[in-house]
Order: C-alpha cells, then structure tokens, then sequence
C-alpha cells in the first residue's frame, strides 16, 4: 500500500500465486490445476498484528507457509525488509529463518511427542548456534514464562501430553519467539483451544508485539477475533484478496460484498438467529461463465451478470487506507459502463 | 537464575526419564505374556552364562571336546552326567548350556543387525521418496521373496561349511525387508505431520530432522520388530544345524539334534533329543510372548486412551 508514513514495510508479497496440481494418471484424467493463491499483493509493517481473514480452503494457512517459506511461491515476489526471499535456499533459508518463525493451528500436533518441552523450545536456538548451550534453559526458561506458562520450571522437563492444549500452544509460541523474530505468523492458534484459552492467546501475542515489537500475520476464520486483535485485515477468498484496510473500518465499514457476508456470518450475541445486515450472499452458487471474471460472482448477490461474470474487478479505494476488489465498491447504487472497468489483472493496488 | 534452580531442574529431568521408565515398565510387567516372556529368559541368560561352568570343574564336560573316558556310547541321565551323554560320551547337559550362548549370539545379533539394515533403509526411502524410495523398495520385495533358509542352504553347498559369523550375516542380509517396510511406513506417515514443519522453521535441516525427529518415533517399532527377528534367526540357524549346515566349531542345540537324527538315537535316547527342542520351542515363544508385551507398550492407540484422561 502507498501508505507507509509512519511505519516502516518489514514484508512484501508482490503478485504471489501458488498452484496445486491435483493426483492423476491416464485413467483419472489427472493433472488439474488447482489455484490456492491468486496475484496476492500485501504490505506488513512493523509492529503492526494484520489479520488474513477467510473461509476454509480460501488459501489463508498456504500464504502463511509461503512467507515462512515451507512452500515455494509458483510467481510473484516476497521480500523481507528489502531482500528477496522467494527462492532461497541452504544458509540463506536458515538466516530467513531466524527473523521469521510460526505457530501453528494444532498445538496436539506441532510438537513433536518425543522430545521434552526443554528441547522442543531450545530447538531454534541449537539449530541456529544462538548463545551458550549452556544458557539455553535459562534462555527456554525465561522465554516459557514470556508465553504464559507460570513457573516455567514446572513445564520443561514434561513431554507434551502433559499438557493441556492451551498449555501446548503457549509452548509452541514460546518456541516462535525464542529467537525473538522479526516477524510471527501465527495460523489460527485459538482454533483448537477452548474460547477461554483464546483470550489468553491474544494477549500473549499482543504481548510478543509490544515487547519484541515483532511484526505478527495473525490468520483466522473468524472476524471476531480478527477484530479484537488486529490493526488491520486482509480478507482473502478463494486465493483473492479481496479487501484490506484498518479493522475498524474493515468491520464497521466493510465494502466488499464477502467481507460482508462474513460478518453476517458472525453471530451476534443475544441473537438466537442469524439476522443478516447486508445480505449479499447468494442462498443457491449459481452457475459462472466464464474464469475471467470477479471471484466471488457465483455467490454474490450484488453482482450484474454482464459485468462481473466477464471483467476481474478493479481495486478500489473505498475509503482512508481501505481498498476493495469489486466493481460496486465504492458507490452504494448503479454500476459504472462495463467497457470501462474490463481491464484482466489489474490486482494491485491502485 | 541461581546455581540452585538449574540443579534442581536437572534433577527433574532424570526423574522425567525414570518416570517414563518405570511407567512402560509397570504397564510391561501388567501383561501376563510379558511376565512369563521375560522369566523365560532370564533363566535361558542364566543358562547361557552359566554354560562357561561345567568345563572349569572337569575339561571332560567340555560340551564340544570333552569325552567321558568311561563312556562309550550314549548312556541316560546320572549323579556324573545330569541329561546323559551323547554317542561319543559328552556331556548333554553342558552342551544344552553351550546352545543357550549360541541361540543369544545368533538370535540377538543377526536381529540387530537386520533391524539396523532394515530402520536405516526404511528411514531413507521413507524420508527420500521419488526414485531412492522405489529402488530401496524394490529391492526389499526381492529379497523379501527369496526363501532365506533355501538361500542360505545353497550358499552353504557352494561355499562348504560357514562359520557361525557368516550365519548371522547372512540371516541378517535377508531379514531386513520386512522391518524397512514397516519403518518406511512410519516414517512416511511422520513426514507429513506438523511437528516436522515446525522443526523445519525452527531451521532444522535434514540431518537434524532425521535424528532427532523421527528417529525417536520409530526406534521403538524398530526395537519390537528386533524381537520377532530373533526369533526368526534362531529358528533359522536351528535348521541350517539340524540340516547339517551349522558352524562344525559350535554346539548349537540344532547341531545336538542333528548328531540325535544322524546317530540313529531319534526314538532311542528321549534325554538327548527333547532337552534341545524344548529349549528351541521354549526361547522363540520367549521372545515372541516378550514381543507382545512390548506391543502393548508401545502401542500408540492404547498409550493415547491411558493418558487422555
């Protein structure tokens, strides 16, 4: 974005894409193309929590991977404060590595059962030579007690089936952190735990913020969440960003048609049903077209059958610091003449 | 951080450990099969130690070269010679005890060095994949198929009689199919789960992944499947011995019951021909029982539901 007075980019994603190419054979026709991220453009700034909202499957956990670099971009561009990281390897992947680490979604999972907590947090700083090994626990100590787990002497020297889930994801992000990385992302850590354990997550990472002043990508499915954690929100569909801006805004203003739809989608409390505030989205897919057009056609309520099926959206601003992917973004009623907004693959911002 | 604090974290970590110990021990010693198992073979180690005795109070109870100067045949069991003496008039109970050393020797080495073929293999082509995990598997199915006893008899008729070392090799050459399939299974499966990835951004490499991550994961199926090696190996060597292709230097309790069959004393003799069987039979299900208590350790399943809770 072309707002970055104050704040300083730390990571740029720059027309990211990433193919999967489905399992075939001759007899299964196989070798489709399936895309889980489309000409992803996004801007991090230091210190800020942004948020990747979306749905399952919407390509939000593979641009997580993709900036930790556990999978390589097909095209575009990612830098880390001016460097080039898209293709790195050997020692240069491993210096990467150091500024950039991640917690994962289940916490049952990322730790290894075999290996103690001690070990398990200590691991980062063996594989990258930091410090005296004989510091470490000292170092895991101080580090666990960061993440919550109060005394830290109680946890190390458990195996992790020990552990609460709440109790695993602290130790999980108290290994992200132990380097003291540049920037976190964190792919949904509340999803598994119990609503209780999730506000205590969000103030651990609100804390590794304002402490290391670690930049975070906090990616969630829920909007609630990503509202009371975040700076700002990226809302990302089918592998399409299609809008970002400040969490207020994006919340209390949203101007795409999806981002409304997941807040219609929130539940909201003392409701026992689902009133929907906007409405735009589609009860029944209907059929689309032709490939070339807006990605959320098919369950858009909004959208007109001849200028949304046939031309990809124009990013809009909608508002200070807000853009939106959708040919109605900005005004409220008549869409502007379609031949003017047919220009194919103008994603980045304007 | 005070002197104290690391020291008394250090002694946690070794409680951690005999905790874990004590833990799939008692879970161990719960299994009836694994009582019986392992009592089994105690007493066959206490055989087997015990088998340097008899030589050391009389030469003549030398299980291969001492012969009962009174003796002349085979004789029934006595106060002078406990199970006998076989045709030659050697002692059959130090004999029986010679075996014990020699079934150890066999089962246990020729099933750690098959295991250790077959966790290395298996590891690589599982964590490998692409063209070293096919070739590695292939090979494994052809030699999974070759009738190793059969192989290893014809290797005897060409190259005359083994040693007791190159029985071991060999067993150990064509048993390890079976563990790297097993390994390369589980290994397969700890590829994709997500403590490999966060290792990965921990900035593990390959080594460190390998050794310090999955490793861990399947040394104790790699250790359980060792317990049905061993029995494998000393039913194996048992044969070749009983075929007449055992090492000539040792006396291996398929050797007894070869010089049982070849002296014509089958239906004669039941003190020379029974103690070895038993003793065959006795430490394969040994092994095999201590193999099933090991399984119910080390089952994952079983393991989740006790420390669910």
């Amino acid at each position: 974005m072309n707002e970055s007075r104050e704040n300083k980019t730390i990571l740029q994603m720059e027309g990211v894409s990433r193919f999967y190419r489905t399992r075939g054979n001759v007899f299964r026709g196989g070798g489709r193309l399936v895309v889980a991220l489309s000409k992803i453009n996004l801007s991090l700034r230091q210190g800020e929590i942004f948020g990747l909202v979306g749905e399952s499957g919407s390509g939000k956990t593979t641009c997580g991977r993709l900036i930790v670099r556990l999978e390589e971009p097909d095209e575009g561009r990612i830098t880390l404060g001016g460097e080039d990281i898209t293709h790195l390897k050997g020692k240069r992947l491993r210096e990467y590595r150091r500024q950039v680490q991640m917690v994962f979604q289940d916490p049952y999972q990322s730790l290894n059962p075999q290996v103690t907590i001690a070990d398990s947090v200590a691991e980062p700083l063996i594989t990258h030579k930091v410090g005296d090994p004989l510091d470490h626990l000292e170092r895991v100590l101080r580090v666990l007690k960061t993440a919550g787990l109060s005394p830290p002497e109680d946890y190390v020297y458990r195996f992790p089936h020990q552990l609460s889930g709440g109790q695993r994801q602290r130790v999980a992000i108290a290994r992200a952190i132990v380097l003291e990385p540049s920037l976190l992302v964190a792919d949904e850590p509340t999803s598994m735990l119990d609503a209780s354990y999730s506000a205590q997550i969000f103030e651990i990472l609100q804390g590794v913020r304002d402490k290391l002043g670690a930049t975070i990508m906090f990616i969630t499915h829920s909007m609630a969440s990503a509202r009371y954690l975040c700076d700002r929100i990226g809302v990302i569909y089918r592998g399409h960003l299609v809008e970002q801006g400040p969490a207020e805004q994006v919340i209390n203003a949203p101007k795409h048609p999806y981002t409304k739809a997941l807040i219609d989608a929130t539940p909201k409390f003392g409701r026992s049903e689902l009133v929907p505030t906007y409405g735009t989205l589609l009860a029944a897919e209907r059929p689309a077209t032709s490939s070339a057009g807006c990605p959320f056609f098919r369950r858009c309520a909004l959208a007109e059958r001849l200028l949304c099926a046939g031309s990809y959206p124009p990013w809009r601003q909608v508002g200070p610091r807000q853009v939106a992917l959708c040919h109605f973004a900005q005004e409220e009623v008549p869409p502007p003449p379609p031949a003017e907004n047919a220009a194919r693959g103008e994603t980045g911002a304007p | 951080m005070e002197q104290t604090t690391i020291k008394s974290l250090k002694a946690k970590r070794r409680a951690l450990w005999r905790q874990r110990f004590m833990e799939n021990w008692r879970v161990f010693l719960r299994n009836p099969l694994g009582r019986i198992g392992m009592s089994l073979l105690v007493m066959f180690g206490l055989m087997a130690i015990c088998s340097y005795i008899p030589p050391m109070i009389n030469p003549m109870y030398h299980p291969m070269t001492g012969v009962d100067p009174d003796v002349v045949s085979s004789v029934g069991p006595s106060w002078r010679h406990w199970l006998g003496t076989d045709f030659m008039g050697r002692d059959i109970f130090s004999q029986l005890l010679a075996g014990a050393r020699v079934a150890f020797l066999v089962g246990v080495s020729a099933a750690f060095m098959s295991v250790v073929l077959g966790t290395a293999v298996g590891m690589t082509a599982g964590y490998m994949g692409r063209f070293t995990d096919t070739a590695l598997m292939r090979l494994a199915d052809m030699i999974m198929v070759l009738p190793t006893l059969l192989v290893v008899l014809m290797l005897a008729a060409l190259f005359g009689k083994l040693s007791i070392w190159m029985i071991v090799l060999m067993i150990a050459l064509f048993r390890w199919p079976g563990v790297s399939r097993i390994i390369r299974a589980q290994t397969l499966s700890l590829k994709q789960r997500p403590f490999i990835d966060a290792a990965r951004v921990s900035g593990a490499g390959h080594l460190r992944i390998i050794f310090r991550h999955i490793m861990p994961n399947v040394l104790p199926l790699a250790f359980l499947y060792m317990t049905f090696r061993v029995t494998s190996a000393i039913v194996i060597e048992a044969g070749l011995a009983f075929l007449g292709f055992g090492d000539p230097g040792t006396v291996s309790w398929g050797m007894m019951l070869q010089w049982v069959w070849k002296t014509g004393h089958m239906f004669q003799a039941p003190y020379w021909l029974l103690p070895p069987g038993i003793c065959i039979s006795l430490i394969t299900l040994s092994f095999y029982m201590l193999g099933r208590a090991m399984d119910e350790v080390l089952d994952p399943r079983l393991r989740d539901e006790t420390q669910a809770g």
